[in-house]
């Protein structure tokens, strides 16, 4: 992970990309006991948004760096990143908000905890869930906190549907 | 039915433990982990309306990219 965090802070400084911030199952282990997952998610906010291949430059700078695509990934050493563009104000606002970590002596972005949970419960599925029982379990966020957040990004009706799912509540 | 019942506290126990780990230690963990899952999942059989891209991530690592 630590040629993850080099890889994405120099990418950052070359001007590839306007930022970054790791999201998904690797920054819900800064919370959580570890998980089980294939990749690295990260998001990235691009320079130009509007191009159709909007992930190319990101791709040719890897190869510059002798890493390769690996299906919808890059392999960089052990893991295979996946480089995901914001898709909604939520993703801009994580990306916004997110925590400067240190991994091992090297800055790493990464999507806080709250974020984190209402992302999950904006894609719905199974394993997403389980990341928000994950997160409130460790008290890194609490229900009024994802309540509060989902309602500003319109997902009261699917907060409301988890808690009652999960929360017996 | 209290043995049972101590595994599960025995196992909670430890799972807690683990999330007082550091960040660093716990992505190690995760890359230990996935190795196991790549292994596991290329022993499924294939579905290709489904698995195609979960199968391709999970491809075995050639030496050179280790």
């Amino acid at each position: 992970m630590k040629l993850v965090a080099r890889l994405l802070n120099e990418m950052l400084a070359a001007g590839v990309i306007a930022d970054y911030a790791l999201f998904g199952a690797v920054a819900q282990m800064r919370y959580t006991e570890p998980v089980a997952t294939l990749d690295a998610d990260v998001l990235v906010a691009v320079q130009a948004p509007e191009r159709l291949d909007v992930l190319a430059p990101i791709y040719q700078f890897c190869a510059g760096k002798g890493y390769s695509p690996e299906g919808e990934a890059v392999r960089v050493g052990a893991w295979p990143v996946q480089f995901v563009p914001l898709f909604s104000e939520l993703t801009r606002e994580a990306l916004a908000q997110a925590d400067t970590a240190d991994f091992e002596g090297v800055s790493l972005r990464v999507v806080r905890a709250d974020y984190l949970a209402v992302i999950a419960l904006s894609v719905g599925r199974a394993k997403d869930f389980a990341r928000i029982l994950a997160l409130l379990e460790s008290g890194s966020v609490s229900p009024d906190g994802i309540a509060a957040l989902a309602a500003r990004h319109g997902l009261s009706d699917a907060w409301r549907r988890f808690r009652t799912r999960f929360l017996n509540d | 039915m209290t043995d049972t019942r101590e595994l599960f506290e025995c196992q909670a126990a430890w799972q807690a433990g683990r999330r007082q780990l550091s960040w660093p230690e716990k992505v190690r963990m995760a890359e230990a982990i996935r190795e196991s899952l790549v292994r596991l999942r290329n022993t499924r059989p294939i579905d290709p309306k489904t698995d195609s891209a979960e199968r391709l991530k999970a491809a075995p690592r050639s030496p050179s990219q280790s």
